[in-house]
């Protein structure tokens, strides 16, 4: 499956990416509103660190075997088999964040639910590769071209 | 091949599709006493309080056990096994079987208290059945009392709390949560849960007696002389590895089902034991017990099930990790957290509403409690897994911990998935 790549040697610490992801994943889909107003306020599923001399993005890793998969208590943690997109079940999450404490990569985010990357499922590039001015992020095949 | 599998909770449902993914063929039979299809234990305090619905507590939608070759016998127990046939006995029928698993879980266990066996308000609160029965008849005039302070009472005592009257909890600790909170943070977690859920503890408390009408409790007698009324009374005080049936059938028991711990075999080759009713051993220490938390089920019911069916996982790491949230307050805890040996050493970083305790063994982390301090936990969950020596860390592990604490190549492995781009 593509996934998302952070090169550090190109990351400008910029958060750009962060505040795409909000707004990919708001009610409004604006990024003014969704950075600035909305409420709840939408959490980033891509968090940049480091500093400005070295810093890099990270993102979930939609592991082959995810731990997070296996640890969830309610059966809302999922791979799906198709994509291979490891996504929460919103009606099933109880927000214990028994997944975030198992990611080894720290690719969880606390909110009411369990918050992640969900590779913008319904899009055919993640917002914050799109919008990534230093292509710091790649999304591509393991093995395969840069996209 | 025909598999049985008995107890279709966390460990059941994954050795049966790990065996699934292993043999496409096998005949696979999971036999449950409850009268559902496979759910969540831990939501049943999120369904009381109605932040689940009942459709949202199954594991999987019920079309996927046909489509995955899974048949799940709800509402039947399983009475004996039959080790020289290689059978099961459950109702009027006799399964046979070429490899068997226990995933029987954990049973509740009840301290001798005067006059409340057998009264219809003391219920326990372990299964969606208990839940139910508490949602229905539980309203704005019950006055609940719940025995046990531990994890399970007091998502009880959260639940009830959101529908009751008054909520008082019980403990013969003199701390809440003893089991993952040390003193101190104990005593904070206590008066937040006061504040926010109106509960009311009584520590270092028993209940000796219940007052009844007819079969009804309706109060009950605390060790010092103190009487609760009493509408509702939640026995929580604990579970134990449900083993009868293992030992009937004379399998190797010693407080939990014993088994290869690599592989979760038996003392039988053709039986294997997997979940709250087998016994782990904690790779931090090595001491033999049952870690009766979900994810360490699901773990076991993969290697059993992997096993079963030819496979080669087995289990390398047991350890606890637990995330619990109450009232918003986010209580993470992994590994050794109850240690006095003087080998580990501890360190606590607080600030505000958050607290944080990191537990070491020299060089090596072997456990941490975060209190409104779990971002990024399962960095330290790894830390502890992998047995990482922190000499070899780049960065100090007292923050939130991130990839930076990773020298260039760990952390690369972990950027790109060891991916040469
Ligand atoms: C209220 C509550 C909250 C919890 N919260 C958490 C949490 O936040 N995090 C966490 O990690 N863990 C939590 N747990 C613990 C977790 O639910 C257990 O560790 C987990 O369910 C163990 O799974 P299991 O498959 O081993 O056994 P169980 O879930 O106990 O299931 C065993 C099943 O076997 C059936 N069975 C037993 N004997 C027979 C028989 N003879 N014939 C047929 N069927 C039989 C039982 O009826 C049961 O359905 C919680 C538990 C409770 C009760
Ligand atoms: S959240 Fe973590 S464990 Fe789960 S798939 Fe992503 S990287 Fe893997
Ligand atoms: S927070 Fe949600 S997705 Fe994560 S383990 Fe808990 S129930 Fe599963």
């Amino acid at each position: 499956m593509k996934r998302i790549y952070a090169i550090e040697e190109l990351c400008l610490n910029c958060r750009l990416c962060e505040v795409y992801c909000k707004s990919a994943h708001s009610q409004s889909k604006d990024i003014i509103k969704a950075n600035k107003y909305e409420e709840p306020a939408p959490v980033s599923r891509v968090t940049v660190y480091g500093d400005n001399f070295l810093s890099a993005a990270l993102n979930c890793r939609h592991c082959d075997d995810p731990k997070c998969v296996k640890a969830c208590i309610t059966g809302a943690m999922t791979k799906d088999k198709k994509t291979g997109i490891v996504y929460v079940n919103e009606d099933k999450c109880i927000g214990c964040m028994t997944c975030l404490a198992v990611c080894p990569y720290g690719c969880i985010k606390e909110g009411k639910k369990a918050v992640k990357c969900d590779l913008c499922r319904n899009d055919d590039e993640p917002a914050c590769v799109k919008n990534c001015p230093n292509h710091a992020l790649i999304y591509a095949e393991p093995g395969g071209e840069e996209k | 091949m025909k598999y049985i599998i008995i107890g279709a909770s966390a460990a059941g449902l994954a050795c049966a599709e790990q065996i699934r993914k292993e043999d496409k063929n096998g005949e696979i039979t999971v036999i449950t006493k409850e009268k559902y299809l496979p759910y969540s234990r831990p939501s049943i305090s999120y369904f009381l309080k109605g932040a689940v619905k009942e459709s949202g507590i199954y594991l999987r939608k019920s079309s996927y056990y046909e489509a995955s070759g899974i048949d799940i016998v709800t509402g039947t127990q399983v009475r004996s096994i039959d080790r020289k046939a290689k059978t099961v006995k459950a109702g009027r029928k006799t399964y046979s079987y070429d490899k068997l698993c226990l995933c029987t879980g954990s049973k509740p266990f009840i301290p001798p208290m005067e006059n409340v066996s057998g009264k219809i308000n003391a219920l326990t609160f372990l299964d969606l059945e208990s839940a139910g029965i508490i949602k229905k008849t539980a309203d704005k005039k019950t006055r609940a009392v719940v025995i046990g302070g531990g994890l399970i009472g007091m998502k009880a005592a959260e639940g009830l709390s959101k529908i009751c009257r008054s909520v008082d909890v019980v403990e013969l600790s003199p701390r809440i949560l003893p089991s993952i909170l040390d003193e101190k943070s104990a005593k904070s977690v206590k008066k937040y849960i006061e504040e926010k859920g109106h509960i009311k503890f009584h520590l270092g408390q028993t209940v000796t007696r219940a007052g009844s009408e007819g079969n009804r409790i309706t109060s009950v007698t605390l060790k010092d002389g103190k009487e609760l009324p009493c509408d509702l009374l939640i026995l929580a005080v604990g579970v134990r590895p449900e083993t009868e049936l293992a030992e009937k059938a004379g399998l190797e028991v010693n407080r939990g089902i014993v088994t290869d711990p690599g592989t979760m075999q038996t003392s039988d080759e053709n039986i294997y034991a997997a979940g709250d009713c087998a016994v782990s051993v904690d790779m931090l220490d090595g001491s033999r017990r049952v870690i009766a938390l979900w994810p360490n089920a699901v773990n076991q019911g993969i290697a059993a099930g992997s096993q079963m069916s030819g496979g080669d996982i087995r289990i390398t790491s047991s350890y606890p990790v637990n995330a619990i949230d109450f009232y918003g307050l986010r209580i993470c805890t992994c590994g050794l957290i109850n240690v006095q040996d003087k080998k580990y050493t501890d360190k606590i970083i607080r600030s505000g509403s958050s607290y944080k305790r990191l537990i070491f063994e020299g060089s090596r982390l072997v456990g941490y409690v975060l209190i409104n301090s779990s971002a990024n936990a399962g960095i330290y969950t790894s830390l502890i897994e992998t047995k990482t020596d922190l000499k070899t860390l780049e960065g100090d592990l007292s923050g939130t911990p991130d990839p930076f604490i990773f020298g260039k190549a760990e952390r690369n492995k972990r950027m790109k998935g060891a991916l040469d781009l």
